[in-house]
C-alpha cells in the first residue's frame, strides 16, 4: 500500500466536499437498502461526520498509534448503530465505487488495490474491536428515566436507571437517544459519580431549534425509556496530582465537573476544590442549591456563582473566566473547564495568560464521537 | 456579414465578424446584419451546451463500464446504476433541506420566545418598583391628611392608628388596581402573541398543503363525474 498515493487520491476526492458522502450514502442505500432505517431522516449531519472520520483516517494513516485506537473506538461505537460484520463489506464496495466516481480518469489498478487493502485492515481493526466488546458490554444500554425535574425555561435534570450496570468514570459521557427522535444520538455528560443503586444523572439544555435536546427536555417523562452508548470521554480528574483543583463550569457544562466532585468526595485525602459555576442570569443557575448543600457538608469545596449579563445581580458578576481570574489564585492548581466552545476557549486562553501552563487545563473533549 | 449556415461558428468567425455601415441617415452597423449574427452566435452555443452535458453523461456512462470491467482488485464496486445514485442523491438533500427549514423556524420561534420572556420580566420588575413607589407616596398622603382631633393623649394614639389605617389601605388600593391593570394588559398581550404565532403556522401550513389539496380534489371530481356518466 502506498500511503502517499492514497493521501493524494484522497485529496482529489475530497475537493468534491458533501457530494462524495452524499453520493456514497446513496450508494449504499441502493445496494443495501435495509441499512437505510440505522440512519436518521436528515443526513447532512451525518455526511459531515463520514468525511471527518475518512479525513481523520487518510491522514493518521502512517501513524498507527494514533489510528489503531481511534479505529478501535469507532467500532466499538457502532455497535450501537446496529452494525454487524456483514455490513462492512457494503460499505468497503460503496466507499470504492464512490472513491472512483469521483478519481474519474485517474482512478487506478494500483490506486483500487491501495484502498482495497487500507479499507480491509480498517474494517478488520473495527470488527475486531466491536467482537472484543461484545464479551463484556451490550451495543448499547436501555434505560428508564425515573426522575425528572424542569430547573429552569431551558435546562432539566433527568434521572435515568439503566436496565443493566454501566460502568463508567467520572467525567465522561455517553450517547443518549430518546424514542421521539430515533436514530439520532447526543452526547450527555454523567452528573453524579457512580451510585450503588446505579441510577444518572442528566443535565439537559434545551438549545434553541435543536433536533434532540427539546424532546430530550420537554417530550420526555417518568417513565420513558432512552438508549444510552458506551461511555466516552477524556476528562477525568487526575486523583494521583499533588494540586489542587479549580473547576469552571458554563451552564450544563456543570455536568461532568459535579460527578468529578462527588468522585473527589470518595477520596481519602479530597484535594481543596473551588467550583465557579458560570451562568447568564442567576435564575439560569440551574443547580446552586444542590451545589450549597455540597459546599456546606465538605470544608475542603468553595462554590462560587458567575453571572455575566445580569446587572442587578449581587453576587461575582462576569464570565467565568473573569471570575477565576479575579477570585482565584492560580499557583499548584489543576483547572477542568467544561461549558460551550466559546466559553472553554475563553477561560483557557485567560488561564494560559495568567501563566498557568498548559498541561495543567483539562477541557472537556469529546474526541472521536464530536457531534 | 450574412449567416452561413453551412459554416461552423469558430471563435475565429466571431473576432473577425464584420458587418456594413448601416443604411445612409442612419449611425451605426447595419441592425438587421447584426441582430442575425447574434441569433447565429446564440443557436451555436446552445447546441454546444447540450451537446456537452450528452459528452459528461457519456463518459460517466464508460466510466462505469470501465470499473465493471476492471473487477479483479477484491472489493468489488457493485455499482448501483449512477443516475439512481444522483436521483437518490436529489431527494435526501432535498429531505435534509426540509428537516433544516423546520428546524430553522423552530429556532426562530423559540428564540422570539426567549426573548419576549426576558422583555416581559424587565417590564414586571420595573412596574412593580413603579408601583410600590406610587402606592406609598399616596399612602404617605393619606396618612398625612386624617383630620387632628382636639382630644388628648388616647385620642393621638387612635389618631396615630387611623392615620396608619389610612396609610394602608390606600396602599393595598393603590396595589391593587396597578397590578390589575397590569395583569391585564400582560395577558392581552399574551394573547396577541398567541393569534400572531397561531396566525403565522396556520398560514406556512396553508401554503405548503394548498397545491397538492388542489391537485387532490381535481381528481377527486374526475372520478364523481365519470361514475355520474355511467
Amino acid at each position: 500500500m502506498d500511503e502517499r498515493r492514497l493521501k493524494e487520491s484522497f485529496s482529489r476526492v475530497a475537493a468534491y466536499g458533501d457530494e462524495v458522502p452524499l453520493f456514497f450514502y446513496s450508494h449504499l442505500f441502493l445496494s443495501h437498502p435495509e441499512v437505510r432505517e440505522m440512519f436518521p431522516v436528515s443526513m447532512a449531519g451525518q455526511r459531515d461526520r463520514l468525511l471527518n472520520a475518512l479525513g481523520r483516517i487518510v491522514s493518521d494513516v502512517s501513524s498507527h498509534d494514533a489510528l489503531v485506537p481511534y479505529l478501535k473506538g469507532l467500532g466499538r461505537d457502532h455497535r450501537k448503530f446496529g452494525a454487524m460484520a456483514e455490513h462492512y463489506p457494503a460499505v468497503g464496495a460503496s466507499l470504492l465505487a464512490t472513491l472512483a466516481h469521483f478519481s474519474g480518469p485517474t482512478w487506478t489498478e494500483e490506486l483500487a488495490r491501495d484502498w482495497t487493502e487500507a479499507y480491509t485492515i480498517i474494517a478488520q481493526v473495527m470488527t475486531e474491536s466491536a467482537a472484543a466488546d461484545e464479551n463484556t458490554n451490550p451495543p448499547w444500554w436501555g434505560a428508564t428515566v425515573v426522575g425528572l425535574e424542569r430547573r429552569t425555561l431551558d435546562v432539566t435534570v433527568l434521572r435515568v436507571a439503566p436496565d443493566m450496570p454501566l460502568p463508567y468514570i467520572p467525567g465522561q459521557s455517553v450517547a443518549v437517544e430518546c424514542e421521539a427522535r430515533p436514530r439520532v444520538w447526543r452526547f450527555y455528560s454523567m452528573a453524579n459519580a457512580p451510585r450503588a443503586d446505579g441510577t444518572i444523572d442528566f443535565h439537559v439544555r434545551i438549545v434553541d431549534g435543536g433536533s434532540v435536546s427539546g424532546a430530550m427536555a420537554r417530550h420526555i417523562a417518568v417513565g420513558s425509556r432512552l438508549r444510552l452508548g458506551p461511555p466516552v470521554g477524556t476528562l477525568r480528574l487526575d486523583t494521583a496530582s499533588p494540586r489542587d483543583v479549580i473547576l469552571g463550569a458554563g451552564s450544563t457544562g456543570l455536568a461532568p465537573l459535579k460527578a468529578m466532585i462527588e468522585q473527589a468526595a470518595g477520596l481519602p485525602n479530597p484535594p481543596r476544590v473551588h467550583l465557579v459555576f458560570g451562568a447568564r442570569s442567576a435564575t439560569e443557575l440551574y443547580d446552586l442549591a444542590d451545589l450549597e448543600k455540597m459546599a456546606t457538608q465538605w470544608p475542603w469545596l468553595t462554590v462560587t456563582p458567575a453571572v455575566s449579563a445580569d446587572p442587578e445581580y449581587r453576587g461575582e458578576s462576569g464570565t467565568v473566566a473573569d471570575v477565576i481570574g479575579r477570585r482565584v489564585p492560580l499557583a499548584g492548581q489543576d483547572a477542568y473547564l467544561c461549558g460551550s466552545s466559546a466559553m472553554v476557549a475563553a477561560t483557557m486562553g485567560r488561564l494560559q495568560s495568567l501563566g498557568m501552563p498548559q498541561d495543567h487545563i483539562y477541557v472537556e473533549d469529546y474526541g472521536w464521537s464530536e457531534s | 456579414m450574412t449567416r452561413a449556415n453551412s459554416q461552423q461558428l469558430t471563435p475565429e468567425r466571431v473576432r473577425s465578424a464584420a458587418f456594413s455601415p448601416a443604411r445612409l441617415g442612419r449611425r451605426g452597423l447595419d441592425e438587421a446584419q447584426v441582430h442575425t449574427f447574434c441569433e447565429w452566435v446564440s443557436d451555436e452555443l446552445a447546441r454546444t451546451l447540450n451537446e456537452n452535458t450528452m459528452l459528461q453523461e457519456e463518459v460517466l456512462r464508460l466510466r462505469d463500464r470501465l470499473l465493471k470491467g476492471r473487477g479483479n482488485s477484491g472489493i468489488q464496486p457493485e455499482d448501483g446504476h449512477v443516475q439512481a445514485v444522483y436521483v437518490l442523491s436529489k431527494a435526501q438533500q432535498t429531505a435534509d433541506r426540509y428537516v433544516a427549514d423546520a428546524q430553522n423556524y423552530s429556532r426562530e420561534i423559540a428564540e422570539d420566545a426567549h426573548k419576549r420572556h426576558d422583555d416581559i420580566l424587565r417590564e414586571a420588575k420595573v412596574r412593580a418598583s413603579m408601583i410600590l413607589e406610587e402606592a406609598h407616596a399616596s399612602a404617605s398622603r393619606a396618612a398625612r391628611t386624617v383630620p387632628e382631633t382636639q382630644e388628648p393623649l388616647p385620642a393621638a394614639e387612635r389618631q396615630e392608628l387611623e392615620a396608619e389605617i389610612a396609610y394602608l389601605r390606600t396602599f393595598s388600593d393603590v396595589c391593587r388596581t396597578h397590578l390589575r391593570a397590569y395583569m391585564d394588559s400582560l395577558s392581552r398581550s399574551i394573547a396577541e402573541w398567541e393569534r400572531a404565532e397561531q396566525d403565522a403556522a396556520t398560514a406556512a401550513r396553508e401554503s405548503r398543503l394548498q397545491p397538492s389539496q388542489q391537485a387532490l380534489s381535481r381528481r377527486f371530481h374526475v372520478v364523481v363525474d365519470s361514475g355520474r356518466r355511467k
